[in-house]
């Protein structure tokens, strides 16, 4: 309205050179009009003012909230009973929680709220609430910073470390519905996560290299478990480049020291991904990571041990992946060789961004059953949801 | 006497020093990054030699979906400044870089973070905003840059900016800009004339990318070969399209250069209508490598 004024007196003042008999009449005429409209729009303010008010509105700063939810129907070769405390000679004693697909039928894995939000100019809050039957648990709670000097990051509370690959990242964006076996065996089947603080620099160079280093409380029972003070240490590097500008190398190295009730438990790490990017939905990635362990055990005795995985996933367009994995572990490095292997297979089918419906088998050499060893084979649908306000994945 | 001559020496050092790291100051470049090729383009034609341009994504990929490589997290990290096209097309890669990257200066809030959406009037800003209906813009859709009229204001708004981080060539600023909007003005006002005849042309698109650019000329856009913005085409929908297309004698489909084409294609086919490539951003196709040739290929690509 106010423009069209404007429009309209430049109009005016244009045709009046013209006329200029009549511009005293017309200025007026303008002057009323334009008076008329600030009458009109004020009135409309004070209609509005007269039994509203907009001043305790805080909608714009609800955080951003995200649900998540995984679901699957499973067919495996081995009973419900059995499977339930499934070991892994060397590593795992009794399965313990089966966090994912536990049972043969059906299985409602986990619902996931991920809440985020920006508290100030200085820190922004992170946290991921698994849903359980049994009742909410916090799988990540943290604080990170966002104005260090220096480019300096640091970040405070519970949270998934973020050594290597695939350790910081969520089952739901997980290419395969299992984590690698080695990290299942040296940390469980949700990866390390503790409680602790982190802090990260990356160098400003067109050449990616960031640094890490973690102290945590050493929660973790299956590698440390030590945690009468925080006692658990972890430094890592990344690295990566552009080969070409549709051929990218990420490189990692990683190094733990922790305690455990019987001594001390060091961990060395490395990773390589390499992503070729054929056009804006089609993609190959292969990533690898080795993990290499030296603990100490009970008596004097040490366990040297060391597990890998390798994958390959080929997004075919923007609904359809397929990837193959391949995980080993070395239950003693010294009395080789050992099978202790497992091979997935997976076809994801994703109608949408927050969706994805994935057929995966499984043949798993790994593990034993009731002090025995038995092969186990399962073929697995699975349904993963991302729903609401949910940030966009790292790469 | 002697330690008169070392002060002498050490006051002699410090002036070096100062003179030295001023004048690295003086002559640095600002290093500025770009979301996308167009806005490279402009802020070049702004900064001038005064800047040190980094385009983050391909042209030739999905704006929406840029792989968010490592390397990108290390060009962010040491910008002084950086200009995103907003309206929430780079919602979906950018954010986790920011996060890496972790530099203050850029980060929303930040003095070197600039968002040209803020000087755009949208259109097709939805009624109802669910993802029922696919990937939704909120704001509106987002894909302005095919419209030169735009680029004008944004490239005020990016002289602005500059000014206010790199004072001191704040006049190089604002005559590069002057130039480069009576150079744009000229270049819209003769494009506006020559394709006038256009006027209630009717056209099938992909996605919804040229809209802005189809307001401009008088264009109508009678259906999308996406079902839903984000949704891979049905038969059905593909079937509903053709039946457009042949009822209302539509001759022309706009496709952009990264979705398949095969739909296009085959719609095509059945129907006698030509499939024209139409760049989404500078670089996007070959022989669009300037903006002056981007928009001239967009006008000339809708309207032929």
């Amino acid at each position: 309205m106010q423009k069209n004024i404007v429009g309209l007196s430049i109009l005016t003042a244009l045709m009046l050179h013209a006329e200029d008999s009549s511009l005293e009449k017309r200025v007026e005429s303008l002057e009323k009009a334009l008076k008329a409209n600030q009458d009109r729009l004020l009135q409309e303010k004070m209609q509005k003012a007269i039994s509203s008010s907009d001043s305790f509105n805080q909608q714009a700063f609800v955080p951003d909230i995200a649900f998540i939810a995984n679901m699957s129907a499973v067919v495996r070769d081995i009973s419900n009973k059995k499977y339930s405390d499934y070991a892994i000679d060397g590593f795992i004693g009794k399965a313990g929680e089966i966090p994912f697909n536990e049972k043969r039928g059906f299985n409602l894995n986990y619902g996931e709220m991920e809440i985020s939000s920006t508290v100030d100019p200085y820190f922004d809050i992170d946290t991921a609430l698994h849903i359980k039957k049994e009742g909410l648990h916090i799988g990540e709670l943290y604080v990170t910073t966002k104005s260090l000097p220096y480019g300096f990051r640091l970040k405070m509370g519970k949270f998934k470390s973020e050594f290597g690959r695939i350790n910081s990242k969520h089952q739901h964006s997980w290419r395969f519905s299992n984590i690698p076996l080695v990290f299942e065996s040296f940390f469980g089947a949700g990866g390390l996560g503790d409680e602790g603080v982190q802090l990260t620099y990356t160098l400003p160079t067109d050449t990616y290299l960031m640094a890490g280093y973690e102290a945590m409380q050493g929660a973790n029972g299956r590698s440390f478990g030590e945690d009468d003070a925080n006692s658990l240490h972890i430094g890592y590097l990344k690295s990566g480049f552009d080969i070409t500008d549709s051929n990218s190398l990420l490189l990692g190295a990683t190094l733990m020291h922790g305690d455990n009730p019987n001594g001390q438990t060091d961990i060395y790490g490395a990773d390589i991904t390499l992503k070729s990017i054929f056009d804006s939905y089609s993609s190959l990635t292969w990533q690898s990571e080795l993990l290499y362990r030296d603990r100490d055990l009970q008596n004097d005795k040490r366990a040297k041990q060391a597990g890998a995985y390798s994958e390959l996933v080929y997004g075919y367009n923007s609904n359809w992946a397929m990837g193959v994995r391949y995980d080993t572990l070395f239950k003693n490095i010294a009395n080789q060789p050992e099978d202790l292997d497992k091979y997935t297979a997976m076809v994801e089918y994703k109608p949408f961004e927050f969706s994805k419906i994935r057929l995966q088998y499984v043949y798993d050499k790994s593990k034993s059953f009731g002090g025995q060893r038995e092969d186990e084979q399962e073929i697995l649908l699975d349904l993963t949801i991302e729903s609401g306000s949910h940030g966009a994945h790292a790469f | 006497m002697e330690l008169m001559h070392f002060k002498k020496g050490k006051k002699m050092k410090k002036t070096i020093l100062i003179t030295l790291l001023l004048t690295t100051a003086i002559f640095a470049k600002v290093n500025i990054a770009t979301t996308y090729n167009y806005l490279g383009e402009v802020t070049k034609a702004i900064g001038g030699d005064e800047v040190k341009v980094t385009v983050l994504a391909n042209p030739k990929l999905d704006p929406h979906f840029i792989t968010p490589k490592p390397s990108l997290i290390g060009k962010l990290r040491k910008e002084d400044i950086l200009i995103i096209n907003g309206g929430q097309l780079e919602i979906g890669w950018l954010p986790p870089l920011l996060k890496s990257a972790n530099n203050s200066k850029i980060n929303v809030g930040g003095s070197g973070f600039l968002d040209v959406s803020g000087v755009i009037t949208f259109i097709d800003k939805p009624k109802n905003v669910s993802r029922a209906y696919g990937d939704v813009h909120p704001d509106g859709n987002p894909h302005f840059a095919t419209d030169i009229h735009t680029i004008i204001p944004i490239a005020k708004l990016i002289s602005m900016k500059l000014s206010i981080v790199n004072p001191t060539h704040k006049l190089t600023y604002e005559a590069n800009y002057k130039s480069f909007a009576s150079k744009m003005e000229a270049l819209s006002k003769k494009l506006d004339t020559k394709y006038q005849s256009c006027k209630g042309k009717k056209v099938v698109q992909y996605h919804e990318l040229f809209n802005y650019a189809l307001k401009v000329y008088g264009v109508k856009n009678i259906g999308n070969i996406e079902p839903l913005p984000g949704i891979t085409p049905s038969s059905k929908h593909t079937l509903k399209i053709i039946n457009i297309i042949k009822k209302q004698n539509i001759r022309t489909i706009l496709q952009d250069v990264y979705h398949e084409k095969k739909t296009a294609q085959f719609i095509a086919n059945k129907t006698g209508a030509t499939v024209s490539i139409v760049p989404h951003d500078v670089g996007a196709v070959e022989g669009a490598d300037t903006l002056e040739s981007f928009y001239t290929m967009v006008a000339q690509r809708i309207c032929q």
